[in-house]
């Protein structure tokens, strides 16, 4: 059966037109390649400093 | 250790893997499925611009405009040319008014989802089938309102709102799971249940048993008389169109053959006219013929038999011994008619006869009738005289005398001529020569 209230509460608000615009600037474009690219940047880092 | 450009070659490959994914499920409208797969491909390779634009195009086909924008506002700046994502904006912004109809009834939908979450399901409910009613494929605002149905248990309302949905997307699974508790509650699921289990059973068939066809329907009165009616004009139409050319080709075929039959016949017949007209025309022929020589025979004066009789006359004249009588009669003879030679030979001995006194006789008789004054009976004697003897020179100057003194000239000048060069030496020649002052 369904619970109607915990139901309900995973509905979420459709996002507006108006906020298409903030959306847009919020939005996290962070691909895998990115985190990759920061974690090779960070481990060669971490390289020089303990050299 | 690896290097960067192996890193970002290995995402764009998952990347590309998650899209081709994603595609496929967009194809068969497993929209939920296919955003999820393009979410995880942008998630590897944000600059995956089909992903992006094919996520826009699914929100959009959901209802969830401002999300495709955003999707295809950040595609375009990712990759700035040739891109399809302009042409989608274009189309969603080009049309006046189009952005801010969307805007109100997502503004409603959020409004209604208020409603229901503050407990107040009837208003959201009124809401929701506003905005269904202008944007029916807004997937979100028909869940909500399913499960408001379902929470008042409204469970057709429910049924028809997710019914919609799978339209939309097939496999959405909360759309699946409303929709197995609607036909629990409707009776649905037991009847699909004994569809399921009749269309998986094999049990032997009976002779008597009818499989009926889902679209069979039993008929209503009207149906049935539309029936009727067009089977009737369908047999009229067999009938006009397949059958009677057919009849009319063999009436045709038959009244062919009567009419070489008759034709024939009168050809037979006409046949048969020539060859009767033919006889006919011969046997008038043979009739004109025997006519032709019935005449001769029965001709008073050259006829057959007439000369017969002529001859029998000469030989009484001779038998009385007439001899000027069987003359007169001989110069009325014609020899030959007859043909009998018995008869033939007789004729010659009167002929030798008639050659050799009988002319004689003749001129006798022409001078006679001279002397008379009978000058044409004269001519006639001397005629019939010359026509037994014609080297008779006497009788043709007598002749030419009696024409001479008849006044006509020319003939008697002939007939002197014919005695002068004909019987130069004779004494009618010089008499003739005398007549005629030479």
């Amino acid at each position: 059966m369904i619970d109607f209230e915990e139901e309900l509460s995973h509905f979420k608000p459709s996002l507006e037109v108006e906020e298409v615009e903030d959306a847009i600037v919020n939005s996290d474009l962070t691909d895998m390649a990115d985190v990759m690219m920061s974690l090779i940047k960070e481990g060669s880092k971490s390289v020089k400093s303990d050299e | 250790m690896n290097k960067p450009k192996d890193y970002t070659d290995r995402c764009r490959r998952i990347a590309n893997a998650f899209y081709n994914e994603g595609f496929r499920l967009a194809q068969i409208r497993d929209l939920t499925g296919a955003a999820r797969c393009l979410k995880r491909s942008l998630a590897f390779d944000k600059y995956q611009t089909d992903a992006r634009n094919l996520l826009g195009l699914i929100y959009y086909e959901t209802g969830e405009i401002a999300e495709a924008l955003v999707q295809w506002v950040v595609s375009s700046n990712l990759q700035q040319e040739n891109n399809r994502a302009t042409h989608y904006l274009y189309e969603v912004q080009g049309k006046p008014g189009r952005l801010e109809d969307e805007s109100i009834h997502i503004h409603r939908y959020n409004q209604a989802l208020l409603q229901a979450q503050n407990d107040n399901p009837d208003l959201a409910i009124l809401q929701l089938g506003r905005v269904v009613e202008h944007k029916p494929n807004f997937v979100k605002a028909h869940m909500l309102l399913a499960l408001l149905y379902i929470g008042q248990e409204d469970y057709n309302k429910a049924g028809k709102s997710l019914y919609k949905v799978l339209q939309i997307d097939k496999n959405n699974p909360k759309a699946l799971w409303y929709m197995s508790i609607v036909k629990s509650h409707t009776g649905r699921a037991d009847v699909e249940r004994r569809k399921l289990k009749n269309a998986f059973s094999h049990h032997q068939m009976e002779d008597d048993d009818i499989i009926l066809p889902p679209s069979y329907k039993e008929n209503t009165g009207w149906q049935m008389i539309l029936q009727i009616a067009a089977g009737l004009a369908l047999g009229a139409a067999v009938i006009f169109f397949l059958v009677m050319p057919a009849r009319e080709e063999q009436l045709n075929d038959s009244h062919n053959r009567e009419l070489a039959a008759v034709l024939e016949q009168v050809n037979q017949k006409s046949m048969e006219i020539d060859g009767i007209r033919s006889d006919v025309a011969n046997m008038e022929a043979e009739r004109d013929a025997a006519t032709a020589e019935l005449a001769a025979i029965m001709d008073e004066n050259g006829g057959v038999l007439s000369q017969y009789q002529q001859l029998v006359h000469i030989l009484q004249a001779y038998r009385a011994d007439d001899f000027q009588t069987a003359v007169e009669l001989y110069t009325e003879l014609k020899p030959e008619a007859v043909s009998d030679e018995g008869m033939q030979s007789v004729i010659a001995g009167i002929r030798e006869d008639m050659e050799r006194r009988g002319y004689q006789v003749l001129a006798d008789l022409a001078g006679q009738a001279r002397d008379a004054g009978d000058t044409g009976r004269a001519l006639d004697y001397y005629q019939k005289s010359l026509a037994i003897k014609p080297d008779n020179p006497q009788v043709l100057y007598d002749m030419a005398m009696v024409y001479q003194g008849r006044g006509e000239e020319d003939q008697a000048n002939e007939l002197f001529g014919q005695v002068i060069l004909n019987y130069p030496d004779t004494e009618p020649a010089a008499k003739a020569k005398t007549a005629r002052g030479y």
